[in-house]
């Protein structure tokens, strides 16, 4: 490989402009103080620490549990919702009325509805990032669904095919780069909006670990946890998503 | 009698078929002509049971032809477009059409490559439709229409999208292929010589609300370049009947 592709690769331009801010955010830091704005060696000590003492893995697994649970959840009924909205022209008008208003509905009023509702427990910010990332996911399978090419369902009325054989070979391979496409953007979602509800009623997970940061006055540590959240996103995104997109889409 | 079609009519907002009558013995390959939007499109829906007539009735093999799905006949249709899954290969998409038909896997394979072999695809039967040009997707669509081996074959201006050269070749591919399997082709085409250089029966259908105008023998009997003249001053007629008076003029 030569040095073109090695530096299109590494996303050179990228490289310099990070370059230009780690420099510019050390020169801040020594201006107003660790305190106010950490700077980048001490983030990027502080975040050896947390891997040494094992603590990054106990939170981030505590926070990942829960988006799982929230966001497989929002796809299990993603995909009923998308089923209706294929079978039935009226279940699919409640559905897209359902998902506008769901997708109106602020990040707040979940967390304080799941705290009423379940206290101080793991079901808070599971229940929030179910119904934060339900519409998004959901919206874009309905979409999917409504989109399959009548004129291939028509052929597969010609050759007799089955209910059971066109959804399985025409609507679901169909629907999979829409899924994708909503699995992806919710799951970027979950992980903001579950790290927010963590904040309230639970007692690990990134959103504790970054708010007890700030409690006690450990700024360094809350930039640490918003570098690992980059790094979990970062790395959802090119090992999971891009591996499924690769697999499922190969035909393209 | 292979396939009797008896005063078929379809209405939709205005008559579009009035009442079409013809029938056409096995192995014959039938070209459906007649001016653009005189239906015979939608005539080659209802032979193939994927619209139900407003009168009259298709009989194939003595048993009428309805929109249910019951597989009694077989019908074997390819679109103006090819209409084949991006996302299985030629193969699959072959094999699969032969599921309702009760074959194994292995069965369903097998036959899905003699199929695909005869029509000149070998070797590409792995291939994702993306793959491959127009012409040769087209090809696997009428390996597809072929495997159910079904009593008819209906084709619905299957060239329309190809290139001069690639049509030609393909007229001459279906011509090869309906000797080589003696199937019963309805072709419909808009194309005088594309007709009259693959078909031993031509329909002439009228301008709308289409009867059939004429019907005639392509057997060589008479000389090709008389009846494409003939022909076009038929059609050249029924477009100007279709226009309305004075659209002639």
């Amino acid at each position: 490989m030569n040095t073109r592709n090695w530096a299109r690769r590494l996303h050179l331009p990228t490289l310099i402009a990070l370059t230009a801010v780690v420099a510019a955010w050390t020169v801040l830091s020594r201006r107003y103080g660790a305190y106010v704005l950490p700077g980048p060696l001490s983030v990027v000590s502080g975040l050896a620490e947390i891997v040494q003492s094992g603590e990054i893995w106990s939170h981030t697994a505590a926070s990942l549990t829960r988006i799982a649970i929230g966001f497989g959840f929002a796809v299990l009924v993603s995909l009923a919702m998308a089923l209706g909205a294929f079978v039935s022209t009226v279940a699919r008008g409640i559905v897209e009325d359902a998902l506008a208003i769901l997708n109106s509905t602020s990040v707040f009023v979940w967390i304080v509805v799941s705290l009423i509702w379940f206290g101080l427990s793991n079901w808070g910010p599971i229940f929030t990032t179910f119904m934060i990332t339900l519409p998004v996911v959901a919206s874009n399978l309905v979409e999917g669904v409504s989109s399959v090419d009548r004129r291939l369902l028509e052929m597969g009325d010609v050759y007799r095919l089955d209910g059971g054989q066109k959804f399985t070979s025409i609507v679901i391979p169909s629907t999979v780069p829409y899924l994708l496409a909503g699995a992806k953007i919710g799951f970027g979602l979950a992980l903001k909006v579950s790290v927010v509800a963590e904040i309230f009623g639970v007692t690990s997970g990134i959103g504790y670990a970054m708010n007890l940061s700030r409690e006690t006055l450990a700024t360094r540590m809350v930039f640490v946890w918003a570098l690992v959240m980059v790094l979990i996103m970062v790395a959802v995104d090119k090992l999971l998503f891009g591996a499924m997109d690769r697999r499922l889409t190969h035909w393209r | 009698m292979k396939l009797a079609v008896e005063g078929v009519g379809k209405d939709f907002l205005i008559p579009v078929l009035d009442s079409v009558s013809f029938a056409a013995e096995a192995g014959e390959f039938v070209c459906l002509l007649g001016p653009n939007g005189c239906g015979k499109t939608t005539l080659l829906r209802i032979v193939g049971g994927i619209e139900p007539a407003t009168r009259g009735r298709v009989l194939l093999d003595g048993q009428p032809v309805g929109t249910d799905r019951a597989p009694a006949r077989r019908v074997g249709v390819v679109f103006q477009e090819d209409r084949l899954l991006p996302w299985l290969s030629l193969a699959d998409n072959v094999a699969l059409v032969l599921k309702p038909l009760g074959l194994d896997r292995e069965a369903r394979r097998a036959r899905s490559l003699r199929y695909l072999h005869l029509t000149g695809l070998g070797g590409f039967e792995g291939y994702y439709p993306s793959r491959v040009s127009g012409g040769m997707r087209q090809r696997a669509a009428i390996a597809r229409a072929l495997a159910i081996e079904p009593d008819v074959l209906l084709m619905d201006e299957p060239f329309g999208a190809l290139d001069a050269q690639n049509r030609r070749v393909m007229q001459d591919e279906v011509r090869r292929i309906w000797r080589e399997t003696g199937r019963t082709i309805l072709f419909v085409t808009h194309s005088i010589e594309e007709a009259v250089a693959v078909g031993t029966t031509l329909v002439m259908l009228s301008a709308r609300p289409a009867r059939v105008r004429e019907l005639i023998r392509n057997d060589g009997g008479r000389e090709r370049g008389k009846l494409v003249d003939d022909l076009t001053a038929m059609i050249t007629e029924e477009v100007a009947r279709q226009q309305g008076p004075g659209a002639a003029r």
